[in-house]
């Protein structure tokens, strides 16, 4: 127990509180040998140790070529870039899958940055996309697969089981520094909306951390702020409501603009083509901001058939959270559930578009609405069920 | 008797005896699939009928076996190996409890399975793997009265329980949830891969075939691409099956190896196949490349084209509704019976036709083996004309074709094409429709499609082809003009005339385009080889034109390589354009174009918008901004003309 109560204690929010926001290129550098140097500290449990003691060891080298060779890929030799090639990160994500299918069709080389795994994403490859395998955690596999890029759209979040900080914070950081090192043009990064505003939660605080990061970078970059993504809810809500199974949902007074990702993933492109924005900050949110009890009701209309809803009170997720945190294994649960703390608060999750909008030229009816979204979710997958129970009615005859 | 009884689930007899089987199979079958779809540990001991949760599980495998057909299918079929492996064993005793044909079940399975290899015939299969499912159902149900005492069991079971609570309730915690491995295969299926949720993807794709040459071309790769994401199936044409080549194209891309310089090997490549896209072009401007693939490959594959869909007509006992309706061939003496030389004049100039020189006109079949129709009209006013009733086969009506082409070679004058259309009964009823069509030094093929016949009598109703019954071209001097190209320079009277005919045929309608073709507008090209890169081109593009598919030919200005999209995009006719346009755009129209009934049959160029130069003409201006539902194709083609 002892030793696990430091790795609590890491968490990027205790190391630098974004309230000091005067972070200079040095700072950022700094707080992340810092974040490291904890990281070290805390390496108790094997499997870390290792990943961490090639995190170290590799750092003085990425941090070297970061200083030195800002310059060096433009004097070596060979074809300039070409400005519609584009890497992915985070490509198989509910966002970045988005991001991929809209570049390929746009016209753009999109390369994948995907981690090694027993299953490979063969979809990206169907699309037309190349598939390379890196691991951000792992920063000695990062920069071969930036040579030839133009653009790098960051669309990446560490998976729930995993530690909060791998990929979002360290593997980020690294990434960055790849990018700022091996001369890419131009960084579009997905942040969270508010994550300013929110230092208690550790996915938003780092969020922010590395939007500052960013910035200090350098970098050509385009920093997008988000809220939800409706493709969340189906399988939140849409599909238990459908299957009569049990929908859990809390009382939390929390709004939402939800946001189609075909839509974030449009808005993208539009911004990323337009020089104006360089370095800006954008906030892409949808046209409604929703309740966990609305979007229920909502869904519930539109399925003909009433949720079997369990609420459970936010305050009892406040209390898991702080239970969870008690224990190694729900550690990462405890950094997920963090969230809890936004949700309770009287939050809107949502921000004027109006002036997005204008800037990139794009009028608002071109945005879906999350009714539409989901009307057309539920009008789809009811017909597909309509068709196989009459396809499976014909093909009876054959069993 | 067992081996009756398979014969008669394999030929879906509905004898009431037999169709109680089937719903067991299906039931079972689908609950053989739940450990692939929900991919749950420990399978085998799972119980469907355990605990009241397990109930709202089976509910929730059987969306998921219905949400994703494709998935279930692909398990049935790749789980059937296994399973059969293990169903063997159990012993037979254990049916007791079963009513009689579930008891003939083993012995009708391992039979089945000595006899017939598992993959003899994929029926077969089916039966075999649903009445495995349905053993392994049943072995499941006797172990669990074991497994109601045994801990392990319940142990597993409950921590399964409480994993499912638990993922909802952390996911609670957050503020877009992201699905997991076990709901995504579902969700992907409507979100991602093939739903109508799923942007850019087009609703019964996957039942489309595109055979795409020239898949690694700048606008090929994009196409393919497009394609892919749409859901198409696209089958790829390349020489070389490298494996840079390879490493190219998407991996569920079919790839055939073949030349479209050499027609056999196109056979393969073409089977199967809805539609042709061909980004082709020649990698020189050598006149051998260019011949090979710009010319003759757009004849080969068009040719191989038609072949196939013929070939597929025959096997349904049926003419192929894309090939063309031969109703006159011009070979032989013989082919001359029943066409009628006449002369006419519009006016009667008692006075004039005194003095004139008159007019005359012959239809003859020379020694050299052509049908020639030649005269001399000096008559003011006059005409003379060359006609036929047509004798359709047997069944067969105009209304299903949408024109005719012509091989003539002319001498560069200009003819008016005539149909009588009423009924045959009465002839005394019919009306006249006429068209104008000019003709080129030398041989040429001349689309005349019926949109184009004007009615006579100018209160006449729009032609009806299904009443067609009497074909007439007439020469008059009238409106004629100079002849263009090598022969213009030989002075000729407008007032004579000589048509070779070789063929008239009709073309078949249909809705959509067939075969896209990407030319060019010749612009950007190097100007020493313009002229021969553009013959090449506009020769490929002839013989698709008179191939009687339905084609898109497509010449866009000088490509660039940038995001498509972008710029608003100009669509016109008649070689004017001067700008340059993205490849992306390129491949978008091409993919756009495949489903549009307006891009079928038509050419035109695409370019970038531009402000057109002072008094150079209007071009048709097309806003193409990138949103969601954006048809920018189907208002710009159906300004332009058809048949071009």
């Amino acid at each position: 127990m002892a030793c696990r109560l430091p790795t609590q204690l890491a968490t990027p929010g205790k190391l630098h509180h974004p309230h000091h926001t005067k972070l200079s290129t040095c700072h950022g550098v700094l707080s992340w040998r810092r974040t490291l140097a904890t990281d070290a500290l805390c390496s108790s449990t094997p499997s870390s140790s290792t990943a961490l003691s090639v995190n170290s060891h590799k750092r003085p080298l990425v941090t070297c070529t970061a200083r030195t060779n800002v310059g060096a890929v433009n004097l070596a030799p060979g074809t300039p870039v070409r400005p519609t090639s584009i890497l992915v990160v985070g490509a198989t994500g509910t966002l970045g899958r988005q991001i991929v299918r809209r570049a390929l069709d746009e016209g753009y080389d999109v390369r994948c940055l995907v981690r090694p795994r027993p299953a490979p994403a063969d979809f990206l490859r169907d699309w037309g996309a190349t598939v390379v395998n890196a691991d951000l955690s792992k920063p000695e596999t990062i920069p071969a697969t930036l040579v030839g890029i133009h653009t790098v759209i960051d669309c990446a979040t560490g998976r729930p089981e995993e530690p909060i900080k791998t990929v979002d914070w360290e593997g980020k950081v690294a990434l960055i520094q790849c990018a700022k090192a091996m001369g890419i043009k131009k960084f579009v990064f997905f942040s969270i909306h508010n994550c300013d505003k929110h230092p208690e939660v550790p996915l938003m605080e780092i969020k922010y951390c590395t939007e500052k990061f960013i910035q200090e970078s350098g970098l050509d970059h385009l920093t997008i702020r988000l809220c939800g993504f409706m493709q969340g809810l189906i399988g939140q809500y849409a599909v238990p409501i459908l299957e009569e199974k049990s929908v859990w949902g809390t009382d939390a007074p929390t709004r939402i603009a939800y946001m189609d990702t075909q839509d974030v993933a449009r808005l993208t492109f539009i911004a990323l083509r337009n020089e104006n924005l360089n370095g800006k900050r954008l906030t892409f949110a949808g046209p409604r901001a929703w309740t966990t009890q609305e979007v229920i009701t909502l869904c519930e209309r539109l399925a003909g058939q009433d949720a079997n809803v369990t609420t459970v009170p936010v305050s009892i997720l406040r209390v898991t959270r702080q239970l969870t945190r008690l224990f190694q294994w729900t550690n990462d649960v405890a950094d997920r559930l963090a969230f809890s703390e936004v949700l309770s608060s009287d939050t809107v999750f949502s921000a004027p578009m109006t002036e997005t909008y204008n800037l990139l030229g794009v009028d608002s009816k071109d945005i879906i609405s999350l009714e539409k979204y989901l009307q057309d979710y539920f009008t789809n997958i009811l017909k597909k069920l309509k068709d196989l129970k009459a396809q499976s009615k014909q093909t009876d005859i054959y069993f | 008797m067992t081996s009756t009884a398979t014969a008669a689930t394999v030929n879906g007899s509905t004898s009431p005896h037999h169709h109680h089987h089937h719903h067991h199979h299906h039931r079972y079958s689908s609950m053989g699939l739940r450990p692939t779809t929900l991919s749950l540990p420990n399978t085998p001991n799972w119980a469907p009928s355990f605990i009241s949760h397990s109930h709202s599980h089976s509910s929730h495998r059987s969306h998921h076996s219905i949400l994703v057909p494709r998935a279930t299918t692909s398990s049935s079929s790749s789980s059937s190996p296994d399973t059969s492996g293990n169903n063997n064993k159990p012993p037979n005793n254990k049916k007791r409890n079963k009513n009689k044909n579930d008891k003939k079940k083993p012995q009708n399975q391992d039979q089945t399975q000595q006899t017939l290899p598992s993959s003899s015939s994929a029926t077969t299969t089916t039966t075999t793997t649903s009445v495995v499912a349905q053993e392994e159902q049943q072995k499941q149900q006797l172990r669990l009265d074991l497994e109601d005492v045994n801990p392990v069991g319940l142990g597993r079971r409950s921590r399964q329980l409480f994993d499912e609570v638990w993922r909802k309730f952390s996911g609670l915690g957050q503020i877009s949830s992201t699905s997991r491995a076990d709901q995504r295969d579902a969700l992907d299926a409507l979100l991602i891969r093939e739903g109508p949720m799923c942007e850019f993807a087009i609703p019964g794709a996957q039942n489309t075939t595109v055979l795409v040459v020239g898949p690694t071309s700048r606008i090929g790769r994009l196409v393919v691409r497009k394609l892919m994401l749409r859901g198409y199936s696209v089958k790829a044409l390349v020489r070389k099956a490298d494996e840079q080549v390879v490493d190219m194209l998407p991996r569920s891309v079919e790839i055939v190896v073949g030349d479209v310089g050499d027609p056999s090997t196109l056979v393969d490549a073409v089977e199967g196949c809805s539609k042709i896209i061909y980004c082709a072009t020649a990698r020189s401007a050598i006149t051998g490349d260019l011949f090979r693939v710009d010319q003759r490959g757009v004849y080969n594959l068009s040719k191989a084209f038609q072949d196939y869909n013929n070939k597929l007509a025959q096997l349904r006992a049926g003419k192929s509704s894309k090939s063309k309706l031969c109703l006159a061939k011009f070979k032989s003496e013989d082919s001359l019976v029943g066409w009628e030389a006449r002369q006419g004049t519009y006016f009667q100039d008692v006075v004039a036709s005194k003095y004139d020189g008159g007019m005359d006109a012959k239809f003859e079949f020379t020694e050299t083996g052509e049908a020639v129709f030649s005269g001399y009209v000096f008559s003011r006013g006059g005409y003379v004309e060359l006609t036929k009733r047509l004798s359709l086969p047997l069944g067969r009506t105009l209304d299903r074709y949408e024109g005719l082409v012509l091989s003539v070679g002319g001498n560069g004058k200009s003819y008016v094409l005539i149909l009588e259309a009423g009924p045959l009964a009465d002839t005394s009823q019919s009306k006249l429709y006429f068209a104008r069509f000019a003709t080129k030094v030398g041989f040429c093929r001349v689309r005349v499609p019926f949109s184009s016949f004007r009615p006579v009598k100018p209160d006449d109703p729009p032609l009806d082809p299904f009443l067609i019954h009497t074909l007439t071209i007439r020469f008059e001097p009238r409106k004629q003009k100079p002849a263009e190209g090598p022969a213009a320079g030989v002075k000729q009277d407008p007032r004579s005339f000589k048509l070779i005919l070789e063929y008239i045929k009709a073309l078949p309608t249909g809705q959509e385009t067939d075969f896209i073709l990407v030319s060019c507008t010749g612009s950007g090209l190097d100007p020493t080889r313009r002229e021969q890169v553009l013959k090449a081109k506009r020769a490929g593009e002839d013989s698709l034109r008179k191939s009687g598919l339905g084609y898109t030919i497509i010449r866009p200005g000088p490509l660039k390589e940038e995001p498509g999209g972008q710029r608003a995009l100009i669509f016109d006719q008649g070689n004017r354009i001067s700008q340059g346009i993205s490849c992306a755009d390129v491949a978008d129209i091409c993919v756009k174009a495949l489903h549009d009934s307006t891009a079928r049959n038509k050419s035109f160029d695409v370019c970038y918008e531009y402000v057109a130069e002072q008094g150079k003409g209007l071009y048709e201006l097309v806003a193409h901004l990138p949103d969601k539902a954006n048809n920018y194709l189907t208002p710009a083609l159906s300004v332009l003309e058809k048949n071009t």
